[in-house]
C-alpha cells in the first residue's frame, strides 16, 4: 500500500479572519504524524480542507499526486481518508455492532431501488459484513460490549469504536482529531497500541493532537502551526526542544513540561 | 423460508391483510370501506417513509397521490395505456417531482422543509385545481376505467392490501440496508454520516422519491376505484391526515402509520358528527405528543420492558457525560 | 399606468395583514425556534365570533376568544418543555394540531359559510385611484402594531428580555430571565394579533373555515422574506406579499394568485439558508 497524502500552502479565511496562511503537512502509508499547535493555530482549520468538508482559498491537497483539493467529504471518504471528530458524534442508543457497521457504508454493493427489492444476495452480503464487523469489534477487544449501546461504554471504549470504524471503511489514511481527550492514561495506552497497528498494516495516521504523551509515544515526525503558519517540522523530541515551538507555547509550556516531567 | 423470519413486519401486516380482508369480504359495507382504509394506510406509510426515514415532515404526500390518481385517469382517459401500465407512471411522476424539491430544501432545517413541502402542495394542488384541459378543473374526470380483471369491490381490497404488504416489505428492506443505517445516522448527526462516505442530499432525495412513489400509487388506485377524482379528493386535507394519523400511529416505527389509520378510522366513526373528526385528530396529536411522543406503537417496547424480568445491563455512561459536557 | 398604481395600493393595504400575521410568527421563530401553525386558525376563531356578535362588543369577544386558544397553544408548549421535549419539530406538530382542531370546530359550530361583513359602503378617490377606507383602517392598523412592537422590544425592559430570550435562551436563564414566561407570552401575542388580523380580513375579503393553513403560510411567508428579524421587516414582507398578489390578480391568472404566499414561501426558503442545517458546518 503506497501512497503519501499531502497539503501544501493552504490559506484559508472566514470572513475577515485568516485562519491558515500556509498549512502544509504530508502522511506517508504506514507512518504515524503528529501535527500541534495552540488554539487559533488553523490545525482543525487545516484538518477540515484535508477531509473536504472546507474548501481552501489557495493551496492543494494530493492523494499521490493526485489532486483531491475541493473535493466532497463523502468523496473524501471514497478515496480512502478517513476521520474521526473530537466530540464523537454518535448516537449513544446504537449497538457497537450497529455503529461499525455504518463504517462499511463506501463498499455498499447494491443500489437504492436493489435495497428496496431485498434481493437474496443483498442478505448474504449483510451476512458478510457483519462478520467482518465482528472481526473488527473482536480484533479492537471490543467483543463484550458488541451489543451494549454506545451511551454504557467508556469514553476510551467509544474511541476505539471510531477506530474501528475507520477500518471498516478500508481506510488508506486515518486522520484522528484529538482522540485523547477524555481517556484515562490506561485508554491512551490501549489507544496508543490500536493506532502502532494501524500504521502496522499500511495505513498512514494523522494525529491531531493537545495531548504531547501521545504524540511522543507515537509520532515519528511533527509539524507544529502557529497562527496559520508551520514553524517547525521534526521529531517529536526536537519538537519539545525548539525555542519557537516553546515561544508559541509561552503560555502552556509548563503544561508541557509537566506532561513530559510525568513520564 | 429464512427470508420470512428476518421481515417481521412484513410478516404482520400480511396476517393482518389476510384476516381483515376476508373479514371484509362478509359485508359490502365493510369491503368498500376497507378499499378506502388500504389506500389512506398506503399515503400514511409514505409520510411515514418519507419523515422516519428521511427525517422530511411531508404534508404534500396527499399532492403527490393526486398527481398520481390524476396520472391514471389521464393515462387510461386521453391516451387510452393499458391498465397496470399507467401504475408506472402515477408512481413515477411524483418520484421524480418530489426528488427534484428535495434537493432544493435537504439543506433546510427539519421545520422549514416541513413548511415548504406544505407550500408545494398547496401549489400543487391549485394548479390541478385549474389546469382546465388536462385536469378537467373543479369538475376533475370521471369514467376512469378499472384494472382489467379487477373489477369488484373485494377485488380492489386485495389489490390494495396486497400493495400494502409489498410497500412494508420494501420498507423493511430498506431499514435493514447499508442505506437505512446511513439514514439513521443522517437523522442523528449530517456531518457524521458524510464522515462515513454518505451523499447525505442525494440519499435523502432518494429516500424522500421513494415515499412519494408509494403516495402516488396509492392515488391510482384510488383513482380506479373511485372510478372519478377531483381536486378535492386527495389534497392537503388529505396530507395533513396521513400526517396525523403517522405521528399519532409512530412515525419512527415502520408499522406506526397503519397502526395510526387504523385506530383514527375506526374511532372517527363513532363521532357524533362528521365534522367534529378534525377536533379529534387535533386532539389526539396533542394528547399522543404529550403522553407518548413515539407513537402508540412506541408505547409497545414499554410495556414488553415492563413485563420482562430481566433487564439490560447498564454501565458507565461516561462517554455520553463527556459529550455532553463537551458541546455546552 | 393608474390601473398599475391602483394594485398597489390594494396590495399594501391587504398585504398590512399578512404583515400583522407574520410579526408573531417572528417573534415565536425569535425566542422558542418554532412556529405556531394555529395563527391563522386565531384569525378565523376571530372571524367567526365578530360575525355572530355584532358591533365593538363582538370585536372585543372575538380578540378575547382568539387570545384564549392561544393560551390553550402557550400551555400545551410549557406542558411539552416541562416533560423536556427538546426538538422544535414537536411543538410545531403541537400547534398544527390545534389548528385542525379549531377549523374543524368552526366547520362545525358555523358550517361552511364564509365570513364577511362590508364595512364601508363608498370608496374613496384620491387621485382618480380608488382607495378602500377598510384597506386605510387595515394599514394604519398595522403600522401602528408595527410601531407598538418595536418600541416594545426596544424601549422596554421586557422587550430587553426577550431580545435576550431570543439571542441566548439558556444564557438568559442563568441571567434571571423568565424565558419560559416570554415564550407563553410570544404565543399569547399570536392569539392577540391573529385575532386583529381575523377581524381585518372580515371586514375585508372575508374567509371561511378552510382559510385557516394559508394564512399561517401567508404569514409565515411574509415573515422571511426580509428576514425573520425585526417587526418593520415583518411588516415590509407583507406588504410586497400583498403587493405581488394584487400584481398577480390584475395581470395574471386566478390560479398563479392563489399561488402567491405559497411560491413565495418556496422561492424564498430554496434561496435561503434558515439554519443551514449542512454544508459549512465545521464539525
Amino acid at each position: 500500500m503506497t501512497g503519501v497524502l499531502a497539503a501544501s500552502g493552504i490559506r484559508m479565511s472566514f470572513g475577515g479572519l485568516t485562519a491558515l496562511k500556509s498549512g502544509a503537512i504530508e502522511v506517508a502509508a504506514g507512518t504515524i504524524i503528529g501535527l500541534i499547535g495552540r488554539n487559533g493555530s488553523g490545525k482543525s482549520t487545516l484538518f477540515n480542507c484535508i477531509t473536504g468538508y472546507v474548501r481552501p482559498q489557495a493551496g492543494s491537497i494530493t492523494l499521490s499526486g493526485r489532486d483531491i483539493t475541493g473535493v466532497a467529504p463523502h468523496r473524501i471518504v471514497e478515496h480512502g481518508i478517513v476521520r474521526t471528530f473530537q466530540t464523537p458524534r454518535l448516537d449513544f442508543d446504537a449497538t457497537v455492532l450497529a455503529a461499525v457497521l455504518c463504517g462499511f457504508y463506501p463498499a455498499r454493493c447494491s443500489t437504492f431501488l436493489g435495497a428496496l427489492a431485498g434481493l437474496p444476495s443483498l442478505h448474504s452480503e449483510e451476512r458478510r459484513l457483519v462478520e467482518k464487523a465482528d472481526d473488527l469489534i473482536e480484533r479492537l477487544g471490543l467483543g463484550a460490549q458488541r451489543d451494549h449501546p454506545l451511551g454504557t461504554l467508556s469514553m476510551g471504549q467509544v474511541r476505539l469504536v471510531e477506530v474501528a470504524r475507520c477500518l471498516a471503511a478500508d481506510a488508506k489514511f486515518v486522520l484522528l482529531d484529538e482522540p485523547a481527550a477524555g481517556l484515562t492514561r490506561a485508554e491512551q495506552l490501549v489507544l496508543c497500541r490500536q493506532i502502532r497497528e494501524l500504521a502496522r498494516q499500511g495505513i498512514g495516521v494523522l494525529l491531531v493532537e493537545h495531548n504531547f504523551f501521545l504524540i511522543h509515544e507515537l509520532c515519528e515526525r511533527v509539524t507544529v502551526l502557529d497562527e496559520g503558519d508551520v514553524i517547525f517540522v521534526g521529531t517529536p523530541d526536537e519538537v519539545a526542544r525548539d525555542p519557537g515551538v516553546l515561544r508559541s507555547y509561552l503560555g502552556a509550556a509548563a503544561e508541557y513540561a509537566g506532561g513530559m516531567a510525568a513520564e | 423460508m429464512r427470508g420470512f423470519t428476518r421481515r417481521p413486519n412484513t410478516m404482520i401486516v400480511l396476517g393482518l391483510a389476510v384476516a381483515s380482508v376476508a373479514l371484509a369480504a362478509r359485508d359490502p359495507v365493510w369491503t368498500d370501506t376497507w378499499v378506502i382504509v388500504g389506500v389512506f394506510v398506503l399515503i400514511a406509510l409514505s409520510t411515514g417513509i418519507s419523515y422516519g426515514q428521511a427525517g422530511i415532515l411531508s404534508m404534500s404526500q396527499g399532492a403527490f397521490a393526486a398527481i398520481g390518481g390524476y396520472a391514471a385517469a389521464v393515462s387510461t382517459l386521453r391516451f387510452r395505456l393499458p391498465p397496470g401500465i399507467d401504475l408506472l407512471i402515477a408512481a413515477a411522476l411524483p418520484a421524480l417531482l418530489a426528488y427534484g424539491l428535495a434537493r432544493l430544501v435537504t439543506r433546510l432545517t427539519p421545520l422549514a422543509t416541513a413548511l415548504a413541502t406544505l407550500a408545494l402542495g398547496s401549489v400543487i394542488e391549485i394548479a390541478l385545481r385549474n389546469m382546465d384541459n388536462i385536469t378537467g378543473g373543479y369538475i376533475g374526470l370521471a369514467g376512469i376505467p378499472g384494472i382489467g380483471i379487477i373489477d369488484t369491490p373485494l377485488k380492489y381490497c386485495v389489490l390494495v392490501w396486497v400493495m400494502i404488504c409489498l410497500c412494508v416489505l420494501m420498507y423493511e428492506n430498506l431499514v435493514n440496508s447499508p442505506f437505512g443505517r446511513a439514514l439513521n445516522v443522517i437523522r442523528h448527526d449530517r456531518t457524521r454520516a458524510q464522515a462515513d462516505g454518505v451523499n447525505v442530499p442525494q440519499l435523502l432525495s432518494a429516500a424522500f422519491a421513494f415515499s412519494a412513489a408509494i403516495a402516488g400509487s396509492a392515488g391510482w388506485i384510488y383513482a380506479h376505484y373511485i372510478s372519478y377524482i377531483s381536486p378535492n379528493s386527495l389534497d392537503t386535507h388529505t396530507s395533513i391526515s396521513a400526517l396525523l394519523m403517522t405521528v399519532i400511529g409512530g412515525s419512527g416505527i415502520i408499522l406506526g402509520p397503519l397502526a395510526g389509520t387504523v385506530f383514527l378510522d375506526v374511532l372517527v366513526r363513532h363521532l357524533p358528527a362528521q365534522e367534529l373528526q378534525g377536533m379529534f385528530y387535533g386532539g389526539a396529536l396533542i394528547l399522543i405528543l404529550i403522553l407518548a411522543p413515539t407513537g402508540l406503537l412506541g408505547l409497545v417496547p414499554a410495556l414488553l420492558a415492563r413485563l420482562r424480568v430481566h433487564r439490560a445491563p447498564r454501565g458507565t455512561t461516561k462517554a455520553a457525560t463527556v459529550e455532553r459536557e463537551a458541546t455546552q | 399606468m393608474y390601473v398599475l398604481t391602483e394594485y398597489i395600493v390594494r396590495g399594501i393595504q391587504a398585504g398590512s395583514i399578512y404583515g400583522l400575521l407574520a410579526l408573531p410568527m417572528s417573534l415565536l421563530f425569535a425566542t422558542a425556534g418554532t412556529i405556531d401553525f394555529a395563527v391563522g386558525a386565531y384569525a378565523l376563531l376571530a372571524a367567526a365570533v365578530a360575525t355572530i356578535i355584532a358591533g365593538p362588543l363582538g370585536i372585543a369577544v372575538a380578540i378575547a376568544a382568539a387570545v384564549t386558544a392561544a393560551a390553550g397553544m402557550g400551555v400545551i408548549f410549557l406542558v411539552l418543555t416541562r416533560i423536556g421535549t427538546k426538538d422544535h419539530i414537536v411543538f410545531a406538530l403541537a400547534s398544527f394540531g390545534l389548528a385542525v382542531a379549531i377549523a374543524s370546530f368552526i366547520l362545525w359550530q358555523f358550517g361552511t359559510q364564509a365570513f364577511v361583513r362590508a364595512s364601508f359602503s363608498q370608496f374613496w378617490s384620491l387621485g382618480g385611484i380608488r382607495i378602500s377606507p377598510q384597506g386605510v383602517i387595515n394599514l394604519g392598523l398595522g403600522a401602528l402594531v408595527t410601531l407598538l412592537l418595536y418600541l416594545l422590544l426596544y424601549w422596554t425592559d421586557l422587550g430587553r428580555m426577550m431580545r435576550a430570550a431570543a439571542a441566548n435562551p439558556s444564557g438568559a436563564e442563568l441571567a434571571g430571565i423568565p424565558v419560559a414566561r416570554i415564550q407563553f407570552g410570544t404565543y399569547l401575542a399570536g392569539g392577540l394579533l391573529g385575532g386583529l388580523a381575523g377581524i381585518m380580513i372580515l371586514y375585508s375579503a372575508g374567509l371561511d373555515f378552510t382559510a385557516s393553513l394559508s394564512l399561517t403560510l401567508g404569514g409565515f411567508g411574509a415573515a422571511i422574506i426580509f428576514g425573520i428579524t425585526s417587526p418593520l421587516r415583518c411588516l415590509l414582507g407583507g406588504i410586497a406579499m400583498g403587493v405581488a398578489e394584487a400584481l398577480a390578480a390584475g395581470y395574471t391568472s386566478g390560479m398563479v394568485t392563489a399561488m402567491v404566499p405559497f411560491l413565495f414561501v418556496l422561492i424564498v426558503l430554496s434561496a435561503s439558508n434558515l439554519g443551514g442545517a449542512m454544508a459549512g458546518d465545521r464539525p
